[in-house]
């Protein structure tokens, strides 16, 4: 008898408790949505002229490392990356060349050092400057905050998503 | 691309070196070494690289690399000049870049005119890699001259016997495991010394190398045969390989790198190219290096050697090394 009573107090402690626990996550679940959809984007822009629509990641990251120089149709790809102290090249360096300042400076150094490429990529200091350099030049790829992407340069997919779709690779 | 683009790099090293034994030590400046990069346009690219080198009492220039390269796709590139020849992973990863390489010295094995591998070639090169794969597979095939009389040069007018060195190399540097590089390669040469007939060549190279710093390991081995053309039952073998351990710091101590290597070189006193050189080698290494700045470093480094079964010795280097470039 006393054992059944112990049993239900539980099962209400319990229940109660898990209710408490929705109830809580709630509002944090909505608030998750909220910073999903404020949460920074990167978007791969390359020239509104390129015949490339989408890539892996394994060979978008090929392409940041230099391992791949050429597209499809065997123009040059000329890579623009933003210069040190930007949340865009902050974000490139840990999510796709998986490096620090330092190893970034170093990898590209002994890739100029060995000849493999003929010199490092093209250094830019603004999203504007990333974008008007894009419209200029034919073989281009760089990056932007996927917010600034505007319809003078095409936004790549990257393993099939773009920068607004749920499971974009590059958030 | 509409003109020509240049690209200028640079490398030094000052050094300074205590013996218990052997030569005096004391001061000495290293290699100064320029590359200049030129693309011409956007598949043609000339590389050039020139070192001054501190003599007893002066300095040598030379023209160290002059490549003239043709890029028709990822898969395809050809080039001719002069290179560091494709043996190994050391001799063209580091190379004349002190400030790139972890340690303050290269391995015994590809030192600066070594006489176990040819560091220098001259000739023709195709080289590619295959993009639409993960494993970052490349190739390199060589063609050209074979090594100088003086068999720790490169045979820069010419091959002197008529029978050219040729060589391939392959290499695995898979997408997903950033760091990891391993490859194989195989050189092959008819040698004719100064003092002696003409040698048959066979060197067999192989690496395995995880550059990601924390750790780093690096391992390379390097396989010889030599025999007389005219009589084959004179042969030896050469084995040589190092094993280099690294691991840069994490946190506020990430400008320090301690690191630790042993090496090892072996010649067949029957080896008719290299029996009689005094090659055999071992050694085992210990040093730290201070990236005090992005473009510079200074390295400390204890080294307890052995040439060729004449006694330990012992000695301590330190290293200050830098690169100049714009990136």
């Amino acid at each position: 008898m006393n054992m059944n009573i112990r049993c239900q107090y539980r099962l209400k402690d319990l229940a109660m408790a898990s209710l408490l626990l929705l109830a809580s996550l709630y509002p944090a679940s909505q608030a998750f949505s909220q910073d999903d959809e404020d949460r920074f984007s990167l978007a791969i822009v390359v020239h509104k002229g390129s015949t490339v629509e989408n890539l892996s990641l394994q060979e978008l990251r090929k392409i940041f490392l230099a391992d791949q120089q050429f597209w499809a149709d065997r123009s040059r790809i000329i890579l623009l990356v933003r210069a040190p102290k930007s949340e865009e090249r902050d974000f490139v360096l840990n999510t796709i060349y998986q490096m620090d300042e330092q190893q970034f400076r170093k990898y590209w150094i002994a890739k100029m050092f060995r000849a493999e490429v003929p010199r490092g990529p093209k250094i830019v200091f603004s999203t504007d400057m990333t974008r008007e350099l894009v419209v200029a030049i034919p073989g281009s790829i760089s990056f932007m905050d996927a917010k600034e992407a505007t319809d003078d340069v095409r936004v790549l997919r990257i393993d099939g998503k773009l920068p607004n779709e749920d499971g974009y690779p590059l958030k | 691309m509409s003109e020509p683009q240049f690209n200028v790099l640079g490398f030094g090293d000052i050094s300074y070196i205590s013996r218990d034994a052997g030569d005096p030590g004391g001061f000495a400046v290293g290699q100064a070494v320029a590359h200049i990069t030129a693309s011409l346009d956007d598949s043609l690219s000339i590389f050039g690289e020139f070192s001054l080198t501190a003599k007893d009492s002066s300095q040598s220039a030379a023209i160290e690399r002059m490549i003239v390269k043709y890029s028709f796709s990822d898969l395809f590139k050809l080039s001719a000049g002069r290179y560091h020849s494709p043996v190994g992973y050391w001799n063209s990863s580091f190379h004349h870049g002190a400030w790139l390489q972890t340690t303050v010295s290269r391995p015994e094995m590809v030192k600066f005119g070594s006489k176990i591998v040819p560091i220098h070639f001259v000739g023709a090169l195709v080289e590619g890699t295959l993009t639409n794969n993960n494993l970052g597979l490349s190739y390199m095939a060589g063609f050209g001259n074979g090594r100088h009389e003086n068999i720790s040069q490169a045979g820069d007018a010419g091959d002197i016997n008529g029978d050219n060195a040729w060589m391939v190399q392959l290499n695995a540097r898979p997408s997903r495991y950033y760091g990891l590089n391993a490859g194989i390669g195989f050189y092959n040469d008819k040698v004719t010394p100064a003092d002696r007939p003409e040698i048959n060549e066979k060197t067999v190279s192989a690496y395995l190398v995880w550059a990601k710093e924390s750790p780093e390991v690096l391992f390379e081995y390097i396989y010889s045969t030599h025999d007389f053309v005219n009589d084959s039952s004179i042969s030896g073998d050469v084995n040589a390989w190092y094993l280099q351990f690294a691991y840069r710091l994490q946190g506020k101590r990430r400008n320090w790198k301690p690191y630790a290597r042993y090496e090892h070189t072996e010649v067949d006193d029957s080896d008719p190219l290299l029996g009689d050189q005094g090659l055999n080698y071992e050694a085992a290494i210990l040093g730290i290096r201070w990236d005090f700045n992005p473009y510079a470093a200074i390295k400390g480094e204890y080294r307890n050697e052995e040439y060729d079964d004449s006694g330990r010795e012992n000695n301590f280097r330190l290293q200050l090394s830098f690169v100049l470039a714009k990136l």
